[in-house]
């Protein structure tokens, strides 16, 4: 594989010729084409699937007209330009600042409420000797994540529905009956359980693997020392958890503008729009629903733009702190 | 695993399993109240009377979804979908994390910040819909695989697996002739095994899972994949919930309720992510420790 160098290889190194076809780019290329031949197939799928429809985005700022051209794609082309129409307009809906305004909330009670618990889960499991034990809760508790949210949405109707057991237990109790999917005051609530109960478990796994990363001799040189176990969690696994907790709380509070899309848009109905509503679901209602793309395009990329910065400058603060990242 | 010291089981211990079972418990008895309804007879399911054990036990829901049409062409598109889409997926996937697991490739910065930036921005509901339908994808059985067929984040995490791997093992197969290709597919492979097989696993999950794709794009009845089914049976009873928060919907063609009927529908969509879920346990979780976070 050109490993072999011959004498004239060896002149022209000496004499410092560099012509056109020995490049170091071209010499790396000829020798590794088909590294180049590989990464073909991905390049051309993300630039049909990923690439092209961010000229879509132009969308936002014309106004479009569906059959200006023969395919709702050249009409995006086609459609005459507006300025900042949409985005002004849409600011001033107050639709849309309940679905901000819910987005932001939903997404901090999600925070406040959930990231602790996989945390302590991980902590309290690793101390229980039994590994049989662990590694069945394990399979337990992470299965919820691999069910779809049509799936957990229906167990959660059945659930919480008027012949369902939560609501039989209440009438037992001798409580009112809670209309749990309709209500504005406790469908929050359901939708931070759910999520909870759906993925808990599954975020565990970071932890766990963080523990069972720090140095075991702390611990035997502790339990010599006379530390129960109490003190142990307390000065050794959990400031040796810190740099991982910190990074994931930094990268959660990064995706703070997705306050889960699919969850929602599985488990909410009219009912609740006015606490459930989140910007996903605003903008396929606004855009696919009532066929308003300009304006669903113009939310979706305000979206977007304001997750992109949260992201990165999440990432990088994240790197400053713990020197990790996530890519 | 942490400490090994050898004593009695303490109060400690006690409580702590206790605590942890309870959460094992919560975990499981939603799911186990959906399999309650679906083995029930139809009189307890419609009192509020079936709590985590089934109740007049019978199978006839079960047999009657398993025999109605839609279901039946929802589960084999669903089947369709993700056995092509996972393949389709790994081949994408695999192909081009090899090239940028090299530090060597010209131009590897560059390809890396296009693929990161595609996973933090994407174009938006809208303009992905109006490129969908011009190409012509819409209710076709692509509309449901090439929304799937590619994810940046678990390119990365193969990426970063194969950097992980010994480099003198690659070296040798060069020395002995062997192309790029040829050691990715006789060396580098091989020896990514848990890996791969988890990120098979999170395709094929995904793929399986995926209801939002349909709803976007397929209205053929015929193209429904199971997910979606799934999602319009619960949409149509949070619609037809009366004042009362009861879902008052009978479906006519067997006088069951459509309450037993979307039980016994969640139960068997969800059987095949439980037969393939316990034997792949031990990869996923070495998998995403190994190549989820760069150091």
């Amino acid at each position: 594989m050109g490993k072999t160098i011959y004498g004239s290889d060896i002149k022209q190194i000496e004499q410092g010729v560099v012509s056109k076809k020995s490049s170091p780019f071209m010499r790396y290329f000829k020798k590794n084409y088909d590294m180049y031949l590989l990464l073909i197939p991905t390049l051309v799928f993300i630039i049909i699937f990923n690439i092209i429809p961010m000229y879509g985005i132009t969308l936002a700022f014309k106004d479009y007209n569906m059959f200006a051209a023969e395919t709702p794609w050249k009409s995006i082309s086609a459609s005459e330009w507006v300025g900042f129409k949409h985005f002004k307009n849409v600011f001033g809906r107050s639709d849309f600042k309940n679905a901000l305004a819910n987005t932001l909330i939903i997404s901090a009670y999600k925070i406040l409420f959930l990231f602790p618990l996989p945390i302590i889960f991980a902590i309290f499991l690793n101390e229980v000797n039994s590994i049989k034990f662990q590694k069945g809760l394990q399979l337990i508790v992470y299965l919820p994540h691999f069910l779809s949210w049509a799936v957990v949405a229906g167990i959660f109707v059945a659930l919480l529905s008027s012949t369902g057991v939560v609501n039989m237990m209440l009438a037992k109790l001798g409580f009112e009956k809670v209309k749990f999917m309709m209500d504005n005051s406790v469908f929050r609530k359901v939708l931070v359980f759910s999520e909870g109960w759906k993925e808990i478990g599954w975020s565990s796994i970071i932890y766990f693997a963080a523990i069972a990363g720090l140095d075991q001799e702390c611990y035997e040189a502790a339990h010599i020392d006379g530390a129960n176990r109490f003190q142990q969690i307390w000065y050794i696994t959990i400031p040796g958890l810190m740099p991982t907790i910190i990074l994931m709380l930094i990268l959660r509070v990064g995706s703070i503008m997705d306050a889960g899309f699919s969850q929602i848009f599985a488990m909410y109905n009219p009912t609740v729009y006015e606490s459930a509503d989140i910007i996903g679901t605003y903008v396929y209602r606004m855009g696919l629903g009532k066929m308003d793309f300009s304006m669903g395009t113009a939310v979706g990329l305000f979206n977007s733009l304001i997750g992109l910065i949260l992201v990165l400058s999440s990432n990088k603060l994240a790197k400053k702190a713990t020197g990790k990242s996530i890519w | 695993m942490a400490t090994k010291q050898k004593h009695k089981i303490s109060v400690f211990t006690i409580i702590n399993v206790f605590i942890l079972s309870l959460f094992g418990v919560i975990t499981l008895l939603p799911v186990l109240h959906v399999v309650a309804k679906a083995f029930s007879g139809e009189g307890p399911v419609v009192a509020g009377l079936v709590t985590f054990w089934p109740k007049q036990f019978q199978t006839d829901t079960i047999k009657y979804v398993l025999k109605k049409p839609e279901f039946l062409s929802s589960f084999k598109v669903s089947l369709f979908v993700t056995i092509v889409g996972t393949a389709i997926a790994m081949f994408l996937t695999v192909t081009v994390a090899y090239p940028l697991s090299k530090p060597e490739l010209k131009g590897r910065k560059f390809f890396l910040y296009i693929f990161v930036f595609i996973m933090l921005f994407n174009a938006g509901m809208v303009p992905n819909y109006l490129l969908y339908r011009s190409l012509n994808l819409t209710n076709t059985i692509w509309a449901l695989i090439f929304p799937g067929a590619f994810s940046v984040f678990n390119m990365l995490v193969v990426k970063n697996y194969f950097e992980s791997l010994p480099e003198t093992v690659e070296e040798a197969a060069r020395i002995d002739g062997a192309s790029n290709m040829q050691t990715l597919y006789k060396v580098v492979i091989p020896m990514s095994l848990p890996v791969l097989a988890t990120v098979t696993l999170f395709y094929a999950v995904g793929f399986w899972n995926n209801y939002m794709s349909g709803v976007l794009y397929i209205t053929d009845p015929s193209l429904k994949p199971l997910q979606q089914y799934l999602y319009d049976l619960i949409n149509e009873a949070l619609e037809t919930i009366d004042a009362t928060g009861n879902i008052a919907d009978i479906d006519s063609a067997m006088n069951l309720t459509g309450e037993s009927v979307r039980a016994a529908t969640i139960v068997v969509s969800t059987v095949p992510i439980l037969l393939v879920y316990p034997s792949l346990q031990k990869y996923f979780v070495k998998g995403i420790t190994i190549g989820s976070v760069k150091g």
